[in-house]
């Protein structure tokens, strides 16, 4: 059946046809609308979850290798950070169940992360990554991905990045595959499920090698990289790597109309897989060509295997790329890059105003920071901490509060500027301890929602506790994944969660720490809000604020807003202080009052406890 | 026959909608699609674009500069940031209705007058298409939606006139919503009939 996925949900449908029996993973963008997709799936005899973190996610996982069923693990780039430690133990040991982890890259740093080649993994772990070039590919290639990782008895993964993982084309959908219901493997061998020892970890690490060695072997036997030469020896030979194979039809359509290209002249190797290093193809390319262009996103992986490849085979002819200085290793690559590489590789010019578009009238557009929503608990706390730091005489200039991942890092951006730094999730809790040790006299506090304390920011605290450090941490609980697109987390109402889970509550977790300084704040009492926090910050030691306020997205789906603030025309003289404080999108100005918009407006009454002329109030909504 | 579309506009507007329709729209009549919605971090408000491929088997996702035939632009100030993609006599589809950040409300940012973006389109050389959000009709005494609205001037003064007739769109918004059909069918069709301020340099300068 053909239908119009994204090559996210491409994956997901993959990983359904292969059969497989369990799928891991904790949302990050762009990789989040897999495990989504499942979710909304009627899938009986499959385990779908959103893991705690990536890390808990690939461990689980593991367990399903090695008890021989197949299983997925999904996760943006930054979390194969996360599961790295278990990442690189879990391949030396081996599976037996087809075992495949999704990454999907961020080149261009859409989402705002570090811009990272993820497949750097592969290179550390030695394992095969596939780098599918469409949405198509990246159906076929995860379930194809199963079978390899069986075949070669290791992890495999599957690659992909923002623009094919959120692109929507039409796949030919195979109907599902059987899960298997075999008994678990239960197999004692510490040899290989333990790292215990050098002789265990060094055949470990052979026996990975080899099994990398087989893989080539089997995708070289299927000619899963493809290879077209040209007619005459001595030209042009381009590799494409993943995505960019997917521009070329399109840039040697602009080469041709305005340079004496000819495509049948060049040869051209589409590498689907940098890992393992397709070695007889690259050979033959370099025996046929004079010249050779590589085009690969981000780091020149597969670019420098190249050169080691042209030394070995003693290639002397020029290698076109990055480290060339040609090509870029920062961003997104298309159509312009192939055209500029080839130009590059041929000797050509190629006018500069076909590629580049009128960019001047940008200058106008204005500035668009992002901001949190209307009715967003979040904006109650960044109003809290700068009153608190008023009302204690401290600049905000001279506060370290240092931020983390998710939604909670907006108060970045103004009217707040309240937020100073980003790391990666949990990092704020043990940031503000450095910070402390680095001798900052102010109070530091560290701000960090629900999802991401539960990921990575628990042993922070423990270790502040432990080490009786004088800070406070805010925890801004909105009690879900907010930023991803709404996913449930441990701490999400059970209500919401529903059948078979258990709410896991932060207001029990702190306390059984041993936080004895804890607090709980309503971020929209501000007033109120605001004392608690200059009470725990004069305080010493570690204390922990947890401010809770459920996503006013998700009140707005519950049909939960029951007020909604009026502006009492004849008190309100424009002073904008309630724009200013709150930068509230639901705000703006109208023929001498400030006017708010009904559909917006949730009725968080943050804007009414600023206004100081009595010119707002808290109303009934009528539904 | 192949088409790109650049689309832009801010959260909430619902531009990505229009994406999805028409790439709906091109999957019933078996024209090849890719359809690649960006959001980024942003909520609503926030700055968002879209790219939409039609004709090509295999094509990625991003339209290269100069490369877009047709641009969606919701929103004024956000409609410069597509200028650069933009073909030479393209058609730039301006809907002019403006979503002030919160430091252009309080007067401390510039934010583009309507002519000022309107020069800059025609400059591009690409065929300004405007809409003017005030004359956006209202059903039932309520506006009516108007990305639905500009999705109608779309498949009238545009090149997707040769792809899409309105009762395919009318199809494809019944079977995605059970509720505002007639909304929706007032909105379309009002989008086909407004008669929008066309401009383009010729030799002869700028002619309307």
């Amino acid at each position: 059946m053909k239908k119009l996925i994204t090559g996210n949900e491409a994956v997901a449908l993959g990983a359904v046809a292969a059969g497989v029996k369990a799928v891991t993973g904790y949302p990050g963008t762009p990789s989040t609308g897999t495990i989504t997709y499942l979710l909304s799936m009627d899938l009986p005899d499959t385990h779908v979850e959103w893991s705690v973190n990536e890390k808990v996610a690939i461990d689980v996982a593991a367990g399903l290798g090695w008890g021989g069923h197949r299983v997925l693990v999904t996760t943006k780039m930054s979390g194969v950070n996360v599961a790295a430690d278990s990442l690189v133990s879990i391949a030396h040991s081996g599976v037996d169940g087809g075992m495949v982890i999704y990454v999907a890259d961020d080149p261009g740093v859409s989402a705002g992360m570090v811009e990272q080649d993820s497949r750097a993994y592969a290179l550390m772990a030695d394992m095969v990554i596939l780098e599918p070039s469409s949405v198509k590919e990246s159906y076929e290639m995860t379930k194809f991905a199963f079978d390899l990782s069986e075949q070669i008895q290791t992890p495999v993964f599957v690659r992909s990045v923002t623009a094919l993982a959120n692109s929507f084309a039409e796949v030919d959908i195979e109907p599902p595959g059987k899960v298997s219901q075999a008994e678990p493997l239960l197999v004692r061998d510490i040899n290989r499920y333990t790292k215990a020892g050098s002789v265990i970890g060094k055949t470990q690490h052979q026996k990975i090698i080899n099994n990398l060695e087989k893989a080539g072997q089997i995708l070289e036997d299927i000619g899963f990289n493809k290879i077209v030469l040209s007619a005459n020896k001595g030209g042009l030979g381009i590799i494409t790597v993943g995505i960019t194979a997917a521009y070329m039809d399109e840039a040697f359509e602009m080469l041709e109309q305005h340079t004496s290209v000819k495509r049948d002249e060049i040869s051209v190797l589409n590498v689907y897989a940098s890992l393992p290093f397709p070695e007889k193809k690259v050979r033959q390319l370099l025996a046929h060509c004079g010249t050779i262009l590589v085009l690969e996103e981000l780091e020149p992986h597969l670019e420098k295997n190249v050169y080691v490849e042209a030394q070995k085979t003693g290639f002397n002819g020029k290698i076109v790329g990055k480290l060339d200085k040609t090509l870029s290793r920062i961003g997104e690559y298309g159509v312009e890059q192939i055209v500029r590489g080839t130009a590059a590789a041929l000797g050509l010019d190629f006018p500069e105003e076909l590629l580049k578009g009128m960019s001047s009238g940008e200058a106008y557009a204005a500035d668009r920071p992002i901001t949190v929503c209307a009715g967003c608990p979040h904006r109650g706390t960044y109003m809290a901490i700068i009153d608190a730091l008023r009302r204690l005489r401290l600049k905000k200039s001279e506060v370290m509060v240092t931020g983390d991942i998710g939604c909670t890092i907006l108060g970045m951006n103004p009217p707040y500027d309240i937020i100073w730094n980003e790391i990666s999730m949990g990092a704020s809790v043990s940031l503000a301890q450095g910070y402390v040790y680095a001798g900052v006299k102010t109070p530091v506090i560290a701000t960090i929602g629900d999802s991401t304390f539960f990921h990575g920011g628990i042993p922070g605290l423990i270790n502040a506790i432990q080490h009786d450090v004088n800070m406070t941490l805010i925890i801004m609980d909105n009690r879900w994944t907010a930023m991803t697109g709404m996913q449930e987390n441990p701490g999400t109402s059970k209500k919401y969660q529903g059948e078979g889970y258990v709410e896991v509550d932060i207001a029990r977790i702190v306390p059984a720490l041993g936080v004895t300084q804890y607090f709980e704040m309503d971020p929209f009492n501000y007033r109120e809000s605001s004392e608690i926090l200059q009470k725990a910050l004069k305080l010493p030691g570690v204390k922990v604020v947890l401010a809770r306020g459920e996503c006013a997205i998700q009140v707005v789906r519950h049909n939960e807003v029951e007020k909604i603030v009026r502006v009492i025309d004849e008190n309100c003289n424009q002073c904008k202080l309630c724009i200013m404080v709150t930068g509230c999108a639901a705000l703006s100005l109208g023929n001498g009052t400030v006017l708010v918009d009904e559909a917006l407006c949730t009725g968080c009454g943050l804007c009414v406890a600023v206004c100081n002329r009595n010119a707002m109030e808290l109303i009934d909504r009528e539904n | 026959m192949k088409l790109d579309i650049f689309l832009v506009g801010v959260g909430g507007q619902g531009i990505l909608t229009i994406g999805e329709l028409i790439s709906e729209a091109a999957h019933r009549q078996s024209i090849p699609v890719n359809f690649f919605p960006s959001k980024g971090m942003a909520q609503r408000g926030g700055f968002v674009k879209a790219q939409l491929r039609l004709g090509r088997e295999l094509v990625g996702p991003i339209i290269p500069e100069r490369g877009a035939d047709i641009v969606v632009a919701m929103e004024l100030s956000e409609s410069l940031k597509a200028l650069r993609y933009i073909k030479a006599n393209g058609d730039f589809v301006l809907f002019g209705e403006c979503w002030e950040p919160t430091a252009v409300m309080l007067g401390k940012a510039p934010y583009p007058k309507t002519d000022e973006v309107k020069e800059q389109v025609i400059k591009s050389g690409a065929r300004l298409i405007y809409l003017d959000p005030h004359l956006l009709p209202k059903y039932e005494s309520r506006l009516v939606a108007s990305n639905i609205y500009i999705l109608g001037t779309l498949i009238q003064q545009t090149q997707l006139k040769q792809f899409f007739t309105a009762d395919l769109m009318e199809e494809v918004m019944q079977s995605r919503w059970k509720r505002g059909g007639q909304a929706n069918k007032v909105a379309l069709h009002a989008g086909i009939r407004v008669e929008p301020e066309i401009k383009q340099i010729s030799s002869a300068g700028v002619t309307a």
